[in-house]
């Protein structure tokens, strides 16, 4: 029941109770009625402080790698997730290149529509491979709505929803890249 | 018409069919400097290649012969850099030189290599070049090594050769950042010959270009070779001082010095690099401008704590989406691993924050609480300063300044 908060909260680092919930997809409540049962069972806590925000125990990190390992192999999912994860590692690099375009646009004289453009360009590539990891483990389907939202903001003109920010297309992107990496349990 | 052009001081086909790399090489040999035998297949064969499936299988396999190499390697090179874009392949036996030309022309196509021409303006229809040579071995024995250098520091543009060296090592591990690189002066001191040659080489190749130029370079039992040459490629405050002082060297004129400083450097010369005069543990690559100052920590979550008492340093191997908050909660950030397009890299700049990665010869240990740099090993909570323009990671906190280029800047803007 709170397996996909715990994995949220894994895949994202330390998150107030809004950023779980955009990230999950669940409503606020239902999120911190869960981080709540969750912290009583030690498995996350609450920082208090300047940077007050939600994070993973040593052991809840423990615990979502063991769910998640149990859920991925009880679906027999982890052929297809490691496929894709495959396709992914061949975007990741061009992602990166793209965000650095547009970091160093002015300094390198790239228009930025070009930028936008590439993004756009690699949004359709990587669409496919996030719909192969919905088909194996539906909960990845969150990513494809988050990477879209964020494109669909920065073509309307907020630029800085490429790179920079909590929900800009990198950070997003950088979230699924943990993500996998903590499904398929693999170091970084 | 020939597809196939040997690696020889009088080949004179230009850049457009040599591919900048074996362009670079045939000028090496021009000047007298030695480079691993070899061939060069041109961009007009990867084009019929890639258009028709046709190759020049005969002629290769004529010119493998020729070389007569136990091992060779095979590199892209198009006309215009695209630097990691497309593939190259070392150590192979002769039988596999064909396979993989033809790997490295249909690198041309792969997806990131077309995003990179879309974005930097290159046509797409002018296909790679493929430079074969016999392979020289930086692992072969205590006197063998591998290494990088330009001819004037690129993060200051001081005139002096500037460079890193591993020795018992193949180039993918300098550019890796896996070990701790040693600096050239280290090369001279342990292969007096093979420095002095290098430096000889870097300066014969300043004066031809007219301009600061890298190098790759591998020595083999004591006996240096040159990989490949590029001109230019420094930026900033360091571009501003090396057109200064060409210029006052005589070897271009000050309206070329000017031409060569773009805007962008003028800009970035004034951004506050680190004061000279502290002893430096390290050196990456800088991925985010500025200078940050901090006592070190090793996880995100001690950042975050640490940052109450004053400014603090997030240093990780690497970053995860775990470690925002502790980016968010430092005033700069180094990583050992990673490079310029990392995530690390972009979420800094994100932040605008200075940032340092693939710093060499760095191991962080939270659980012991300490960072190793080289060969000092430092507790958490050790002030440390880094300069996001040059890459250094210095001890203390020696402050920063903007005024290093400012001599230099001044008598470039009066010749404009």
């Amino acid at each position: 029941m709170t397996d996909l908060v715990l994995h949220t909260l894994r895949c994202i680092g330390f998150a107030e109770l809004s950023r779980v919930a955009g990230a999950s997809g669940l409503d606020e409540p239902a999120v911190e009625s869960q981080l709540i049962d969750l912290a009583v069972d030690g498995l996350v806590m609450r920082t208090p402080g300047e940077f007050r925000a939600w994070g993973l125990t040593e052991r809840g990190r423990a615990e979502d790698a063991r769910r998640t390992a149990r859920a991925l192999d009880a679906a027999g999912a982890r052929a297809a997730v490691t496929a894709a994860y495959e396709k992914f590692l061949v975007l990741n690099p061009e992602l990166l290149d793209l965000c650095s375009a547009w970091h160093l646009r002015a300094e390198r004289g790239i228009p930025a529509e070009r930028v936008l453009a590439a993004f756009a360009d690699l949004d359709g590539r990587a669409e496919p491979v996030c719909a192969e990891l919905t088909a194996a483990v539906p909960r990845f389907g969150r990513y494809r709505v988050r990477l879209g939202a964020a494109l669909g903001r920065a073509r309307s003109g907020e630029l800085d929803q490429l790179t920079d920010g909590l929900d800009s297309y990198h950070n997003v992107w950088f979230q699924l890249h943990e993500d996998l990496l903590a499904t398929l349990g693999i170091p970084r | 018409m020939s597809h196939v052009h040997p690696l020889r001081p009088d080949t004179a086909a230009p850049a457009a069919v040599l591919g900048g790399k074996g362009r670079g090489l045939v000028e090496l040999l021009r000047l007298g400097l030695p480079v691993p035998p070899g061939f060069v297949v041109d961009t007009s064969a990867c084009r019929a290649h890639l258009r028709d499936g046709s190759f020049p299988a005969a002629e290769i396999a004529a010119a493998v012969g020729d070389l007569a190499a136990g091992a060779v390697s095979v590199r892209s090179g198009a006309e215009v850099s695209m630097p990691g874009m497309m593939d190259t392949v070392l150590n192979l036996g002769p039988a596999a030189v064909p396979d993989a030309v033809r790997a490295v022309f249909a690198s041309w196509h792969t997806p990131r290599a077309t995003t990179y021409r879309e974005l930097h303006g290159i046509a797409h229809d002018r296909g790679t070049a493929a430079v074969v040579q016999a392979m020289v071995f930086g692992n072969r024995d205590d006197r063998s090594g591998t290494g990088v250098a330009f001819s004037r520091d690129p993060s200051t543009g001081e005139p002096a050769p500037y460079g890193e060296v591993l020795f018992r090592a193949q180039g993918d591990q300098v550019v890796g950042g896996t070990a701790a690189t040693r600096p050239l002066s280290d090369l001279a001191e342990r292969e007096p010959a093979v420095g002095a040659a290098l430096r000889a080489g870097l300066s014969r190749l300043e004066r031809h270009y007219r301009d600061v130029c890298q190098v790759e370079f591998t020595f083999e039992s004591g006996r240096l070779w040159f990989l490949q040459v590029r001109a230019g490629g420094l930026v900033g405050g360091a571009a501003v001082r090396a057109a200064v002082d060409l210029a006052d060297e005589g070897l271009i004129d000050r309206r070329t010095a000017v031409d060569r400083v773009s805007a962008h450097d003028l800009a970035s010369a004034r951004t506050p690099r680190i004061r000279a005069g502290g002893e430096v543990l390290t050196r990456g690559q800088g991925a985010s401008p500025g200078v940050a100052a901090g006592r070190i920590a090793l996880t995100a979550d001690r950042a975050v704590r640490m940052a109450a008492a004053g400014p603090v340093l997030l240093v990780r191997p690497h970053t995860s989406p775990l470690d925002l908050h502790g980016m968010a909660a430092a005033a700069g950030i180094l990583t050992g691993r990673g490079g310029p397009a990392s995530h690390a890299a972009v979420v800094a700049r994100s932040m605008g924050k200075p940032a340092v990665v693939a710093a060499t010869g760095l191991v962080v240990d939270p659980a012991a609480g300490s960072l190793r740099a080289g060969d000092r090993v430092l507790p958490e909570g050790t002030l440390v300063t880094i300069d996001g323009t040059g890459g250094e990671v210095v001890l203390g906190d020696p402050g920063s300044t903007t005024a290093a280029a400012g001599p230099h800047l001044r008598r470039l803007l009066a010749w404009a």
